[in-house]
């Protein structure tokens, strides 16, 4: 079960929420753990089984390094390496083919996928890591970490955060309806942003891909790409938004993931505004450490792209990932080092755009060859600039692309802020309610036929 | 002022809270209230496991979520509007709709050689007929990069595999010439009466007559209210419904009988046409009733002369053009056959053996798995 379907939409989150909120204060915690475990078992009871088994396995693995820790014998880092290296192996186990004999011996069946297997691997390493630096204590709450790691708001899409954080949100918790009502609005808005732009902009990605390379003119080539980008980031984004929705509901202020990268002055705020909590993650637990032992300046900046090497491969875990995470690297270290004057803000967003388009190619296709292939077609290598085909995808998709490009920029989060009236501000809230009982609507159409939305791009 | 504006964001987010969740609960009690639609789900350990006994349940919900048409019609049409004009695999044109699933160049080697193996055991003289599909004859409606493999390539593909002996009959130029006619449903991937009739000319000059002439038959319109598969699968309501025509041949040959054997070998009888049908969902079955692996047809031509025709519903609207030329016509639909051909029908019996297939079918892997012994 996905967030984007019927049955989630119209079954599962009315009920979780009315139960949820008629159940005294005091099991709140463990309605939420057991709705989370009943969407586990959605997903299949081996999946909820295995979910158990993880989430015991990094629980007692906390445990035992703040005992030894205590202790005093300083053998803390033993079950440290141990819990990382598994929980490491687990997501190689289900993310690339050549460890795929593991599941196997472990009896999984072929086609088991534990969804976001990417996101929680990543809190249960950040976990341990923690508890052995000293940052946190392990947690003897079983019922608490179960929701860190299982909470079904966060299981599948994220977003990523410290437990530390984790716990903060945790005792700041609001109940009531307008956090209801606010956390549903959001939820309309990652629902809306999957569904209608994301899954209608890859049409316009899949037809591309379906011209024959050779065949492939300069325009139809950009089309792609960038109809590839907007994509992958609304359905991140979209599930991110979901799941930060569904978490106001239930008293949880989740923080944001995305904060409209495609169209940032700069590639360094692309970088900084894409994913927020998986690029923190990555560069709290495999950066910073590693700053920490050199001050030299080239060595520094050399580790920045490795960091940005190791998310890219976080994406796909293939060299194609690592490769356009690496390029990312470059490009925020190239920037720094040549452009060290302000420009101006329609030149850097015009930059920032086509080399990340430029550089998309690479996570979007499927080798290094094929990357480069597609790049050649986007400066015209086949000899066509455009034909029929770049004229009829105009005008099917010249909607969509500019209502997604709107929907990519803080436009109109910064006309609110700006406009000064606070009547402007009160009048537009009022439609809000109305507005998303609309997009819930289109997005039930639009879902009618399949009854989800399970486009995915990449499977995290 | 703040405080105000705190205010008053509270009172509409608790507002949204209410109306959404009213909504949301409001339709789960009117699907749960409008009955489920869809098989039950088989309860076992491994579906409860691999989470397929789950997906059973999602499915049985989105069939039978409230007022699912009305949902659907406007997914079609919201996604006309806002993207390309393909819905659930259907391209809207401006005429008809097309089926706009691009072709995965399915290997037809498997099936061409079952019907090799099945022609080198038999003695009988056998005929192939592959028809397009209304996005092979108007293919040029679609959008350039949704033609990739053309359905021509796809039958001439079939043919190159088959065996000499075979005699292969070109449906797709035929129908080409003809595309300015009513030869197709608008709604419909499959042909009409009418561009039956074209092919059937050429095929029966092949299997050794003279084709009726067009003026002999009386056309009856039975319904104009015809709405085929594309328009099931895409719910685009703009688009116009189909007539279905019953061609009468005035004073020709009769037909004595026709029956049925369906899988249990139980022997009904039947009605060329099956009036009722236009009554119900399904009115593409106003042509030999409802799909039956085996139909046989006994005629008052004379000249003791038998044919087996191996098909899938493209040949519907077909059959009724032979009655002037055979005694016996047996039909068999593999598609629907449990078990083997022998088991209904003894090959040698027949003369002549005629091949009709639409291309959407010949791609589908296994069809002619009733032929083999």
């Amino acid at each position: 079960m996905l967030y984007s379907s019927l049955l989630f939409i119209y079954a599962f989150l009315p009920v979780s929420i009315l139960v949820f909120y008629i159940s005294p204060q005091k099991y709140r915690d463990i309605i939420l753990l057991v709705f989370s475990m009943i969407f586990c078992a959605a997903n299949g009871l081996g999946f909820l089984i295995f979910m158990a088994a993880y989430a015991a396995f990094n629980y007692f693995t906390g445990i035992l390094i703040d005992v030894i820790k205590k202790s005093g014998t300083s053998l803390e880092a033993v079950p440290l390496f141990a819990g990382i290296t598994a929980d490491i192996i687990v997501i190689f186990m289900f993310r690339t083919e050549y460890m795929s004999w593991l599941r196997s011996i472990f009896g999984f069946p072929d086609e088991f996928f534990p969804l976001g297997v990417s996101f929680f691997t990543l809190s249960a390493v950040g976990y341990l890591t923690d508890i052995y630096c000293g940052r946190i204590k392990a947690e003897r709450n079983i019922v608490t970490f179960g929701l860190y790691l299982l909470m079904f708001p966060k299981l599948t899409a994220g977003p990523v955060i410290r437990y530390r954080s984790f716990l903060k949100i945790s005792d700041n918790r609001k109940y009531g309806l307008s956090e209801i009502g606010k956390g549903l609005i959001i939820f309309i808005k990652g629902l809306a942003k999957k569904v209608i732009i994301a899954d209608t902009i890859y049409m316009l990605c899949s037809d591309v891909n379906n011209i024959d390379r050779e065949k492939l003119s300069a325009v139809n080539a950009w089309l792609g790409i960038i109809a590839y980008m907007l994509s992958l980031c609304f359905t991140l984004s979209g599930f991110a938004d979901m799941g930060r929705g569904m978490g106001y509901c239930f008293g949880y202020r989740l923080p944001k993931s995305f904060n409209y990268p495609v169209f940032s002055s700069r590639i360094r705020y692309f970088a900084s505004k894409w994913h927020m909590g998986v690029v923190r993650w990555f560069r709290l637990y495999t950066l910073k450490p590693l700053y920490r032992l050199s001050g030299n300046q080239q060595l520094k900046q050399l580790l920045f792209i490795a960091a940005w090497c190791l998310i890219g491969f976080w994406y796909t875990f293939s060299l194609n990932g690592a490769v356009w995470g690496c390029l990312v690297g470059i490009a925020v270290t190239a920037e720094n080092f040549f452009i060290r004057k302000k420009i101006l803000k329609t030149t850097g967003i015009i930059y920032t755009f086509l080399i990340m388009c430029l550089l998309m190619t690479f996570l979007a296709g499927d080798s290094i060859g094929s990357s480069i292939g597609y790049i050649i077609a986007m400066f015209g290598g086949n000899r066509i600039f455009a034909d029929s085909i770049s004229v009829y995808f105009f005008k099917s998709y010249m909607v969509l692309l500019l209502v997604s490009t709107y929907a990519s920029t803080d436009l109109f989060g910064n006309m609110m802020l700006r406009s000064g009236k606070s009547r402007i501000r009160t009048a537009f809230s009022f439609i809000s309610p109305i507005v998303a009982v609309l997009m819930l609507m289109i997005c039930t159409a639009l879902m009618s036929y399949s009854g989800n939305s399970d486009i995915m791009l990449i499977k995290l | 002022m703040a405080r105000r504006d705190k205010n008053i964001s509270v009172i509409i987010n608790k507002t949204a809270a209410f109306i959404i969740l009213l909504i949301m609960t409001l339709f789960l009690v009117m699907t749960a209230a409008g009955g489920a639609e869809g098989e039950n789900p088989e309860i076992s350990f491994s579906a409860v496991m691999d989470g397929s006994l789950f997906r059973a349940l999602e499915e049985r919900f989105t069939l039978s979520f409230v007022q699912r048409n009305l949902w659907l019609s406007s997914k079609a049409k919201i996604e006309s509007q806002i993207c390309e004009k393909v819905v659930n695999g259907v391209y809207i044109g401006d005429d008809m709709l097309l089926g706009a699933e691009v072709l995965s160049s399915p290997s037809y080697t498997s099936n061409a050689d079952a019907v090799n193996r099945f022609s080198a055991k038999n003695d009988s003289a056998v005929y192939f007929v592959a028809v397009p599909t209304s996005s092979g004859v108007y293919s040029e409606i679609l959008p350039e990069y949704l033609t990739g493999k053309t359905e021509k390539q796809c039958i001439d593909s079939v043919y190159s595999k088959l065996n000499s002996g075979i005699r292969r009959i070109d449906a797709y130029n035929i129908l080409k010439r003809l595309n300015e006619n009513y030869i197709y449903f608008r709604s419909d991937s499959k042909w009409t009466s009418y561009g039956a009739y074209c092919v059937y000319r050429t095929v029966i000059q092949k299997l050794g007559f003279q084709p009726s002439a067009y003026d002999k038959y009386t056309i009856e319109h039975v319904t104009d209210n015809f709405r085929g598969n594309l328009w099931k699968k895409s719910q685009y309501m703009k688009s116009k419904p189909d007539i279905l025509d019953i061609y009468n041949y005035n004073d020709g040959a009769e037909l004595l009988s026709c029956t049925g054997t369906d899988n249990s070998h139980k022997v009904r009888r039947k009605e060329l046409y099956n009036r009722d049908a236009v009554d119900t969902d399904d009115m593409y079955s106003l042509y030999l009733g409802e799909d039956m692996p085996l139909v046989q047809i006994n005629t008052s031509v004379n000249n003791e002369r038998k044919l087996l025709v191996i098909k899938d519903d493209f040949a519907d609207c077909f059959i009724p053009f032979l009655i002037q030329h055979y005694s016996v016509i047996d039909i068999f639909s593999p598609e629907c056959a449990e078990g083997k051909i022998t088991d209904f029908v003894n090959i040698g019996d027949y003369e002549q053996i005629l091949f009709l297939f639409g291309t959407d079918s010949l791609g589908s892997e296994n069809i002619f798995s009733p032929l083999a012994d």
